[in-house]
């Protein structure tokens, strides 16, 4: 009985095996990466395929492990290499570093961000923040970034516990994860903007 | 239900995902606790270099901020252990089982020398495309049977396909490669040793505990 | 002989990767193999759309602040499940009721069946993944500060 699950498993290890051929050849570090990331999409459609909500809340982690490990790792690539210079330069466009405009435009994706809220609010907000940060090649501090992060962190395990332990709070706890999952996304997009940035 | 650890002695309900102790899985999650502990409270060794032809010899220093991060990667790693030794669900499991493999690439990757860091990446890409049998795993299971709860699956009517074990393993291989690097003596060696002794022990605890969810499903 | 020619390639870890690449290259070929797999139709949180609904791929039910009916594995263990699910914040409230695209942005909006499944059935995932996140963004910040030092 070839049902429209075992097609869309039948194409999904089909990609993943190509993948897996291609990372057997490959002798480039920095390639063998990129490949990695290509091979994860196969496991996120299997994912996909199971079609329920519960899919749509599964893809979400196996996501964020993905994009986790794959700047951990890109970071240890530089490092291993010995790559020192930065290529990359932020924005260094002088109308930028000058005029209001990056403000404006970042502002206005911030607060939109907030509006919206949880995961994608945080992405929009995180996104503002990167643009202004790279518009006015910022540098440097970024330990309140990582305190902001933490506890954003202990917000949301807190949330967690509201749920389990008190759940006729409920709405507390709602609002709390959501809070914690937008400041985390801000800050992580924000951390990710500053590290390609020029060395201090 | 098929018991292979012994009969659960309690549950702890985290809505959909119950975590239970049975006498298999409270002995794994005691190891793990033990050695996070040990972790917590030892000090790293300093490697000591004998210069040849004299009586001079001299420890290299380990840095405060590399023995923090090492430590703080040990200490994550070992509750990563614990998650993964108890939880009883099998998302929940794929999912603490990454945790471990991240945490074992920071204990490796956080030691200075260009050969370790080349260790470091080789492992962390094994463990970056081990995920991708685990995630695979757990969604054939949850499509297939309509369940990722471990207590559930454990009932006789369900049958899990024979592929999604196989995956299942294949990701725990994957993630559970850090002793393959650690074993290799420059990596014992390096400055700050007793923390690599967390990737052993954490390979070592999931092999395990793979090993029970694979009958048990 | 041949146990010292494998251990050699095991032990240099540049062979490492392309090794577990080819078992996951077995894998696949046995995956495809064994395929037609049944599909369990009594699945947990199963999708459906509400015709005309303005909240069209999301629509579980409910006004909010009343208990929307999920298909959760434990519901004892979670008393109120349901409550996420059917809350809306006023300024989605406001769009669904003025418009019918109101579906697709839901999920921006804290309320929501993917809210309730991350925050409330399934959160001890959701705990465990930004726990990953976090202990990789610092391997990534260690090892970018200590480049800098």
């Amino acid at each position: 009985m070839w049902n429209e699950y075992s097609i869309g498993l039948a194409v999904a290890f089909l990609c993943a095996l190509i993948g897996s051929l291609a990372l057997t050849r490959e002798r480039d570090d920095l390639h063998k990466l990129l490949l990695i990331d290509l091979v994860e999409t196969a496991s996120l459609a299997v994912i996909a395929l199971i079609g329920t909500d519960l899919a749509e809340a599964l893809i979400l982690p196996g996501l964020v492990v993905g994009i986790a490990e794959l700047l951990a790792l890109s970071q240890i690539y530089l490092t291993k290499e010995g790559y020192q210079s930065y290529p990359v330069k932020g924005l260094n466009i002088e109308v930028m570093m000058r005029s209001p405009a990056p403000v404006i435009i970042s502002t206005f994706l911030v607060v939109y961000g907030i509006i919206l809220s949880g995961f994608t609010g945080g992405g929009i907000a995180g996104l503002g923040v990167v643009f202004f940060l790279m518009s006015r090649s910022f540098c440097g501090n970024f330990h309140i970034l990582e305190m902001a992060s933490g506890i954003s962190w202990a917000l949301w395990v807190a949330a967690f516990f509201v749920f389990m332990f008190l759940p006729e709070w409920w709405y507390l706890a709602l609002m709390g994860a959501a809070l914690g999952i937008l400041l985390k996304v801000i800050t992580k997009m924000s951390l990710v903007g500053a590290m390609w940035g020029e060395p201090e | 239900m098929n018991e292979i650890g012994g009969a659960p002695l309690f549950f702890l309900e985290f809505g959909d995902i119950v975590i239970y102790f049975t006498p298999f899985t409270i002995t794994l999650f005691l190891l793990a606790l033990v050695f996070t502990v040990f972790v917590l409270v030892s000090r790293p060794e300093r490697q000591i270099d004998i210069a040849f032809g004299g009586d001079a010899y001299y420890a290299k220093e380990i840095s405060l901020s590399e023995l923090r991060f090492r430590r703080f990667m040990s200490i994550a790693c070992g509750l990563a252990c614990m998650g993964a030794m108890v939880t009883g669900d099998v998302f929940d499991f794929t999912l603490f089982v990454s945790l471990v493999g991240i945490c074992n690439v920071g204990i490796v990757a956080a030691v200075k020398s260009r050969h370790v860091q080349n260790a470091a990446y080789q492992y962390g890409l094994v463990a970056l495309a081990g995920t991708v049998p685990l995630f695979a795993a757990a969604a054939m299971v949850a499509a297939t049977t309509g369940t990722l709860s471990m207590l559930e699956l454990a009932k006789d009517t369900i049958q899990v396909p024979l592929a999604a074990r196989a995956l299942l393993v294949l990701g725990v291989m994957g993630e559970g490669m850090a002793p393959f690097y650690a074993a290799k003596a420059e990596m014992f060696r390096a400055p700050g040793a007793p923390y690599v002794i967390m990737c052993s022990l954490s390979s070592l605890l999931i092999f395990l505990r793979v090993a029970e969810v694979i009958l048990l499903l | 002989m041949i146990i010292q020619k494998i251990s050699r390639a095991l032990s240099n870890f540049d062979n490492i990767l392309p090794i577990f690449a080819a078992a996951c290259a077995v894998m696949s070929i046995i995956t495809l193999l064994s395929l037609p797999l049944a599909y369990h139709e009594d699945q947990l949180y199963p999708k459906q759309i509400v015709p005309g609904s303005p909240l069209n791929p999301y629509d579980r039910g409910g006004p909010p602040f009343t208990q929307a009916v999920i298909h959760s594995q434990y519901p004892a263990n979670s008393p109120t499940a349901g409550y996420v699910t059917s809350y809306l914040t006023p300024l989605s409230l406001f769009i669904s009721q003025h418009t019918s695209y109101m579906g697709t942005t839901i999920v921006a909006h804290p309320g929501g069946i993917l809210d309730e499944i991350l925050y409330n059935t399934r959160g001890l995932d959701t705990v465990v993944e930004p726990t990953i996140l976090f202990i990789a963004f610092a391997i990534a910040a260690y090892i970018f500060r200590k480049r800098e030092a």
